[in-house]
């Protein structure tokens, strides 16, 4: 029965995608651009993530402590700066942990994990500021205090940086958004030109009893396979932009950490599930009205 | 087998196309629906395959009330009921055997029940020996025979003919009407719309006139008028 009903819908969906070749055509190349640049934002936005986190860890303000580290002096700093109404959260960063979090960073670059003496890299306390203007209270407060090394206040700089990479996440998401919607529309249109040549088989169809799933299945998994079509395309062309430009760097530019090819792999259920959800929405779309019973 | 109650059916644009019909048919019955073009033969059809809903009254087809069947419950009611037309609704570019395997094939029938009932329906009328022609190919007695044999095939309980001789000559309107002759007396109830006069004269079935969408005269061994 199921090796039966398989075989219907298989013959369905091919005949389909061979009548209108050109529309589907034009329906796959549509969905390959728009995951395309869908893809391409969400790994741009994680390139400068990374960016940001390797050159301010994230943290509006960075108290690098003295070497070594007094447990005493942890305390008395912590409770100093939890006291403060601008401080919203304060975590204490150990050595170790800083030398993990430089190799996570830069788990992309052996030669550079390898080379670096990670002990090198200080304890510090990461402040997080409620408010980022008033971070000379802060200052004011830890001023003298024995134990610190030196005191980093990024919390402007990061506030620009983040604003950097929301207008390319935003933008690319836009974009490749606008371009999904004329996928979609595409795809709608195969879906429809497909029921208009076949109307009278469709006819015939509800006449004799077949269920409306029986006759719609195979005009969805046409759009859906243009759609998956396109989706795999991205996939291919991200993948060879990554090798063919962000690999050359990785030995060249050694202290700003690149994407992965596991970042790209991490894009890849967003760009099926994206791709999927555009052939769905726009295979059920190109039908309505026209298969009601 | 059919029973309508008190159906009136009102189209939007306010045409009355069935106005306060009451008929039973009962299980291996054969009527003939007549009168003139739009006098509401068609939407008589059109009501009990529920391509259309009735404004106001009951219809049961088959022991169900079609009010109540829900959308996806109507594939099923069509499963029990077979269609013949006057334009016969072929496929041009699939064979006899595929037009009537067609039927079967999109309700989910498996492969070896496909090959055993088609080609013993096409011999049962009479096309055992073109199962491999494609419809342009045969004259439209022969097409019409095919169109017959798809609605057989999965053994309906009814079987609703529209004009099933409207675009054929007389001698061949004849051996249709000795081939729905025969699917009636192996126990299909079998209800055709027509106007052909002579037909309806010489089979001497019931027959149900329809004026302006009522039901003026309701026969049994009627003739046409």
């Amino acid at each position: 029965m199921a090796g039966r009903r398989f075989e219907y819908f298989f013959r369905e969906v091919t005949t389909g995608l061979r009548r209108n070749g050109l529309v589907a055509f034009a329906a796959v190349s549509t969905t390959f651009i728009a995951l395309l640049l869908f893809g391409l934002a969400m790994l741009i936005s994680r390139q400068v993530n990374l960016m940001i986190q390797a050159t301010t860890g994230n943290v509006e303000v960075a108290v690098y402590l003295t070497d070594p580290v007094n447990p005493q002096t942890v305390e008395s700093l912590t409770s100093k700066l939890e006291g403060l109404p601008v401080v919203s959260n304060v975590d204490y960063e150990t050595k170790q942990e800083a030398c993990d979090r430089f190799k996570e960073i830069f788990a992309g670059q052996k030669a550079l994990v390898e080379n670096v003496d990670c002990s090198a890299l200080p304890a510090s306390l990461r402040v997080k500021l409620s408010d980022p203007e008033q971070y000379r209270q802060v200052a004011a407060v830890l001023e003298g205090q024995p134990g610190i090394e030196r005191i980093v206040d990024q919390s402007r700089f990061l506030e620009r940086l983040f604003a950097v990479a929301r207008v390319f996440r935003v933008g690319g998401l836009l974009i490749s958004f606008v371009m999904l919607v004329a996928a979609a529309v595409l795809i709608a249109n195969t879906v429809r030109m497909g029921l208009f040549a076949r109307r009278k088989e469709i006819g015939i169809m509800r006449l004799v009893g077949a269920t409306n799933w029986r006759i719609r299945v195979p005009f969805l998994v046409e759009g859906l396979f243009e759609s998956l079509v396109g989706a795999g395309a991205a996939i291919l062309f991200l993948f060879t932009l990554k090798v063919a430009f962000i690999n050359p760097l990785y030995n060249k530019i050694l202290f700003i950490p690149w994407v992965t090819n596991r970042d790209v792999v991490a894009v890849i259920p967003w760009l099926l599930v994206a791709g999927a959800a555009v052939a769905l929405v726009a295979g059920l779309a190109g039908m309505r009205r026209f298969l009601d019973v | 087998m059919i029973s309508l109650q008190h159906v009136t059916k009102i189209y939007k644009n306010d045409v009355i196309a069935l106005d306060d019909v009451n008929v039973e048919v009962e299980k291996g019955e054969f009527v003939f629906i007549v009168g003139a073009s739009g006098s509401g033969k068609s939407t008589f059809i059109r009501l009990l395959l529920k391509e259309e809903e009735a404004s106001k009254g009951d219809i049961f087809v088959a022991g169900k009330n079609l009010a109540k069947l829900t959308p996806w419950k109507v594939p099923h009611l069509r499963r029990n009921i077979g269609t013949v037309f006057q334009d016969f609704k072929l496929l041009q570019d699939k064979t006899v055997f595929e037009n009537v395997a067609f039927a079967l094939e999109v309700i989910g029938k498996q492969k070896h029940v496909i090959d055993q009932r088609v080609p013993e329906i096409l011999e049962l009328v009479g096309l055992g020996d073109k199962l491999n022609n494609f419809p342009d190919e045969l004259s439209g007695g022969e097409q019409q025979r095919v169109s017959i044999a798809r609605a057989v095939v999965n053994r309906p309980l009814v079987l609703l003919a529209d004009e099933p001789t409207g675009n054929l000559d007389p001698t061949t309107s004849v051996d249709i009407m000795r081939l729905l002759d025969k699917v009636n007396r192996i126990g299909t109830t079998v209800v055709m719309a027509t106007h052909d006069q002579a037909i309806v004269d010489a089979m001497r079935r019931r027959v149900i006139e329809l004026d302006g969408g009522k039901v003026i005269r309701d026969q049994s061994r009627g003739v046409y008028s």
